[in-house]
């Protein structure tokens, strides 16, 4: 067993981190957070640099990096600043689906144009008060056309993407005969629509999609038909760690600035850093960080041998949204009156890190996942 | 409820009041904090319906009752989620300052104004440098003929835009034995010459709250300003923080009570409408009512204990930290019964979130509030 990152992995670190204290302008990210705005130039600034499709296979503009590779960037850009980290994140949100399960036309028109910045992808799954199946959009498949028709909510990025993967019922008799679609927003019969501010993580815009029959060719159909609900389990298996990384940057960051404003700040003629009520946040702070990182990589580190490691996935979600929540909220804390305000530069990580606990599926879900794992499929249903 | 706390003259008064917010507060709040600031007249209607300092006597213009029912609105105003409107901070915090220290004439001159609404008060004790360590403060008042003259720096002021009096925390020339002999309260006016404010501050959440920078450039006022006597201001705010932590608690309880409401509604209505794929956690829903219903019993017996004039201290210090740490953790909890919806601005669990996040800061820190009871502990 080895625990260090190897040298190419220390230099991605090393290189995130560069970029992200180089690019991010902490008043530039309080007001995206403020106007809610996609950070453009930065987003566009990554790409450059290959940060952006960082996985893709390098024949289609990538760098052929392994998802922990890919965790490493995304930790280190949300530990500069949780909002911007987790718009450059989300940015190619469901190319996943491409890179696995695309034919090479399909990766050949979409992963390039996604690795240099030259477009957003995104991915429209949840609906209306319904979690993953049967979903209410279907999709008709025939005559080499698919007509889709419903709506999706919660699409990250859905207003500003120019690419949309959409996951579709195909048979309405089997719930889970989903069938995954490429298509470009600016498609007629799409309507977008915003589904209003947010606490937190407001650089990304989250939007309903209608479908109101959308004509696309079957060529666009990812993958086999009627074989969505399975991609999109890996999709979440990915997401899942990619999410746990956005946790642990966003853990970590709360604690460098809890860390640097408690040896500054002096109350009753020492540094805060020496009063205990502070020492033991940091103390537990530091605990939580460590935790979710270790299971993170290793979730991370199963998922690029092939063998993912389900338990230690869905574990690094949940720990690693519960450290970003838990240590912001010390962070906030320790800043005392200055944390409340926005000028203090911490508080809007504490407002995004909550959406991590609600990301993708509830904690509860995840819970309810784990312990079907342990218990070994034994369950009320 | 504590057994014997309210009576049905608190009930009637209750009733009363949510009507009142249901009218004039609630429907135009979400304005108000887009806007960042509530509007003066607002806190004229509240006045004219004598729900500002209803504890003052009726020789100043108050309804002469006790804080229980000052305390009823403070319950109702965060169970509403309404925190812009900082009516407990005004009647039940700062207004005590110049009812128990303020001698006659300060009574009579002010406290009419507070109950009306004409007056907004503001407390400042805050400095940039001066947080949970209030002795160190650096403000100062010089005595220069039938004047003081302050000059220093207040930051995080609520109602710091509105206020047009503000007590001020100050050190006023007193030879210094210790740190805490030397603090004066001085009331400031609005438009007395040197006195200016800073800008409404962004926050997490709160937004309609005013919140701001107070600076005394050479700021002259009269010396008959000073509440009390010159030096006593620190124990003068020792004696009221009790209260204080009091308002704190109570609000902290009752926003946890509100967001747990809601979110149980928005739990059925789900089950009703069979949308059940995002699990109901009943075990989850079970325990926060536990930590609410705990948290209720204890706020309840100090209201009652307060109000019977015990040195609740010790235990007001627990109350503040505890109930403001609980309602963060049941607030947040009750944000996932949402799912993803709870993270949405349309609905108000996203707002209590961020609001409660100011409980355990203001009003003492928790980590101050720990230091007290150890200190209380012997230790």
């Amino acid at each position: 067993m080895d625990f260090t990152l190897t040298t190419q992995q220390r230099d991605i670190q090393k290189a995130a981190s560069e970029f992200a204290k180089g690019e991010f302008d902490p008043d530039a990210a309080l007001d995206y957070d403020l106007r809610q705005q996609f950070p453009l130039n930065v987003w566009k600034n990554a790409s450059e640099l290959g940060f952006i499709g960082a996985c893709f296979p390098e024949e289609y503009g990538g760098q052929e990096l392994g998802l922990l590779e890919n965790a490493l960037i995304v930790e280190t850009f949300c530990r500069q600043d949780s909002g911007i980290g987790m718009a450059l994140a989300l940015s190619d949100f469901g190319s996943e689906m491409i890179v696995r399960n695309g034919n090479k036309d399909q990766k050949k028109k979409i992963l390039p144009f996604i690795a240099q910045g030259e477009g957003i992808v995104t991915s429209a799954f949840l609906e209306e008060g319904c979690f993953l199946a049967p979903f209410a959009t279907t999709a008709k498949i025939s005559n080499n056309e698919c007509i889709i028709n419903g709506m999706k909510s919660f699409v990250t990025l859905g207003s500003i993407a120019d690419y949309i993967i959409v996951v579709c019922q195909t048979r309405l008799d089997t719930p889970h005969a989903q069938t995954v679609i490429l298509l470009k927003r600016e498609t007629d019969g799409i309507e977008v629509s915003s589904m209003g501010e947010k606490v937190g993580m407001r650089m990304v815009p989250v939007d309903q999609v209608a479908f109101a029959n959308v004509r696309v060719p079957a060529e666009n159909i990812v993958g086999q038909e009627d074989t969505g609900y399975f991609q999109l389990q890996d999709f979440f298996n990915e997401m899942r760690i990619k999410t746990g990384a956005m946790g642990i940057g966003i853990a970590q960051g709360g604690l460098d600035k809890a860390l640097e404003y408690s040896k500054k700040r002096e109350q009753f003629g020492k540094p805060i850093a020496s009063f205990d009520a502070i020492r033991n946040k940091l103390a537990d702070m530091y605990i939580d960080v460590e935790m979710a990182r270790l299971i993170t990589y290793k979730a991370a580190w199963s998922f690029d041998t092939g063998a993912p490691d389900d338990r230690a996935i869905l574990i690094s979600k949940m720990i690693a949204s519960k450290a970003a929540y838990r240590t912001t909220y010390d962070a906030v804390q320790i800043y005392g009156g200055y944390g409340y305000m926005t000028e203090g530069h911490i508080e809007h990580f504490y407002r995004d890190a909550k959406v991590l606990d609600l990301f993708l599926e509830p904690g509860q879900i995840q819970r309810n996942m784990l312990a079907d794992h342990i218990l070994g499929g034994v369950s009320e249903k | 409820m504590y057994k014997n706390l309210y009576r049905k003259e608190h009930l009637l008064f209750r009733e009363a009041f949510k009507c009142f917010l249901a009218k004039e507060i609630i429907p135009f709040y979400d304005q108000w904090e887009k806007e960042g600031i509530i509007p003066r007249e607002v806190w004229k209607k509240m006045g004219q319906n004598g729900y500002l300092c209803p504890w003052v006597e009726k020789e100043y213009g108050g309804a002469g009752l006790g804080f229980d029912y000052s305390f009823i609105i403070t319950e109702e105003m965060a169970y509403a989620g309404v925190y812009g409107l900082m009516a407990g901070l005004h009647s039940d915090i700062v207004a005590p300052y110049i009812h128990t220290f303020g001698d006659k004439a300060q009574k009579k001159k002010w406290l009419p104004g507070c109950i009306s609404g004409d007056i907004i008060l503001a407390v400042a004790m805050t400095e940039p440098d001066a947080g949970s360590d209030l002795s160190s403060i650096r403000t100062t008042a010089k005595r220069d003929g039938d004047s003081y003259i302050i000059n220093g720096e207040k930051v995080f002021i609520s109602n710091g835009i509105l206020a047009n009096l503000i007590v001020v925390a100050c050190k006023a020339e007193i030879e210094s034995r210790s740190p805490y002999k030397d603090i004066s309260l001085i009331c400031v006016e609005d438009g007395s010459p040197g006195f200016s404010r800073g800008r409404n501050l962004e926050k997490t959440g709160w937004h309609s709250q005013d919140t701001a920078e107070l600076i005394f450039k050479d700021c002259q006022v009269p010396a008959s300003n000073l509440l009390g006597e010159r030096g006593k201001g620190f124990y003068y705010m020792m004696e009221k923080l009790q209260q204080e932590r009091l308002v704190s608690a109570i609000m902290s309880q009752a926003s946890a009570e509100a967001a747990f409401d809601m979110a149980l509604d928005y739990c059925k209505q789900r089950k009703g409408l069979k949308q059940a794929e995002i699990p109901i956690d009943a075990n989850g829903i079970a325990e926060m009512a536990t930590d609410i219903e705990i948290g209720r019993t204890f706020v309840n017996s100090l209201i009652n204990d307060h109000i019977n004039g015990e040195d609740i201290i010790k235990k007001v210090s627990m109350a503040k930290w505890w109930t403001s740490d609980m309602a963060n953790r049941i607030i947040s909890q009750c944000m996932e019964l949402y799912g993803d919806y709870g993270y949405l601005e349309d609905y108000k669990v996203g707002r209590f979130f961020r609001d409660a996040r100011a409980h355990p800061i203001y009003a003492g820190t928790n980590e101050i509030m720990k230091r007290i009871i150890g200190r209380k502990l012997g230790i």
